[in-house]
């Protein structure tokens, strides 16, 4: 499978959010009103202005010790989208070059119930004026442009990686081996059925209730 | 494997010049296409200027572009050739675009409230400055301290401290520390390290 990956290590990542504003200043997405419910996670949710978002998890682990995890949610861009079971024309598109899944004006169209239904992963959202889906685009402009996705360039500790898939797919569980050793669980998320592939230490529930899908 | 970022723009030669989406060869449907193309073209040709993220210590690298035409400042983001940060930003490097001009929830008006005041009100910048310089003489002239108990001379002032502003760079802290110093100021502070 050609195209390209993105390589998401959560044990490097300190949810210092960078990813999670790069991407709402390259898509020029408005700010979300938000409030503070105890949790440094903010907005509450992904909208039709916020694409990715970081999911932050504490609680006790089974050894009694607490942990607290973050998880940089965002579009997996399956290679057999479910969200794109509704698609009648190009309402959902991929790019065959990149392998990403882009949701054109279209969608519009789609039953967003559906489509979001057809998500294993809650990802959809639908833009409340214009009723148009959104969701994570791999930043398709710009990685046909030599640009790195916004995310993956804006990571400060090296959580996240960009390059060509079977790369990708490959360092995925290289990684997964290596964090074996210290961390039993340790997981790498279905390499062989999304482009964006999560390295977890710990069960995938402990992270996010949808990080390895519903 | 891991893939620098300069790696990174020799293997997309790959993928070929222009825009992806429109290889496809499909209609994407005017307004979100569009928009995706203008911006990717006009970060393209956008002048590509250097700065230094103001917020915190670290002193990452950021790119501004700027679009000529317009004259304003259409992106921001990491310098990928700065040693310190190699082109990532955290949180607060990321959003620098907000304080360029063209974000229109920024302040233009003086907002001032008054002392056990709940409410904010308009004024001008005449009015602020006029009155800022007012009460900073008011309150230098009554506290001005020429020697201290050992009677060594010392001028300066501890009853007025100065804060900010993250928002500056490098070049603009100098005269806004050398004039607060000039006043005899001693506590001049920064927000970014509170």
């Amino acid at each position: 499978m050609s195209g390209y990956s993105i390589l998401v290590d959560t044990s490097k990542c300190t949810a210092c959010r960078g990813c999670q504003i790069a991407c709402k200043e390259w898509n020029q997405l408005a700010g979300t009103a938000t409030k503070n419910t105890g949790s440094y996670e903010n907005p509450k949710d992904l909208s039709s202005d916020t694409y990715k978002i970081v999911r932050f998890a504490e609680g006790q682990g089974a050894n009694g010790k607490a942990f607290w995890h973050f998880f940089t949610e965002q579009c997996r861009h399956c290679l057999s989208p479910g969200c794109m079971a509704e698609v009648e024309e190009d309402e959902i598109v991929v790019d065959e070059k990149t392998g990403a899944v882009v949701y054109t004006p279209k969608t519009k169209d789609l039953d967003f119930k559906a489509t979001l239904e057809g998500c294993p992963y809650d990802i959809p959202r639908q833009d409340a004026k214009t009723k148009v889906l959104t969701k994570c685009t791999f930043c398709n402009d710009r990685v046909g442009n030599g640009m790195l996705p916004a995310c993956v360039k804006a990571c400060p500790t090296g959580a996240m990686t960009f390059g060509k898939r079977d790369e990708i797919v490959a360092a995925a569980k290289k990684r997964e081996a290596e964090l074996k050793k210290d961390f039993p669980k340790a997981v790498a998320l279905t390499p062989d059925d999304v482009r964006v592939i999560y390295v977890l230490k710990d069960d995938p529930k402990t992270y996010w209730k949808y990080a390895a899908g519903r | 494997m891991n893939v620098t970022r300069r790696e990174f723009l020799a293997i997309s030669g790959a993928v070929g010049a222009g825009l992806a989406l429109s290889s496809l060869g499909i209609d994407l449907g005017p307004a979100k296409a569009y928009a995706d193309e203008v911006r990717i073209d006009k970060v393209k040709s956008a002048k590509q200027s250097t700065t230094i993220c103001p917020y915190c210590g670290v002193g990452c690298g950021i790119i501004c572009y700027t679009d000529t035409k317009a004259g304003n400042i259409i992106n921001t983001e990491g310098d990928p050739d700065h040693p310190i940060n190699e082109g990532s930003l955290c949180a607060k490097g990321s959003a620098l675009y907000q304080i360029s001009s063209n974000n229109p929830d920024r302040l233009k008006k003086v907002l001032y409230r008054a002392p056990g005041s709940d409410k904010w009100e308009e004024k001008s910048w005449d009015w602020a400055l006029a009155e800022i310089a007012k009460r900073v003489k008011k309150t230098r002239d009554q506290y001005f301290i020429e020697k201290n108990g050992k009677g060594q001379e010392v001028n300066r002032v501890e009853a007025i401290a100065h804060i900010g502003s993250a928002a500056l760079d490098n070049e603009e802290c100098w005269p806004v520390q050398a004039m607060m110093r000039a006043l005899g100021l001693v506590y001049v502070e920064h927000q970014a390290r509170i």
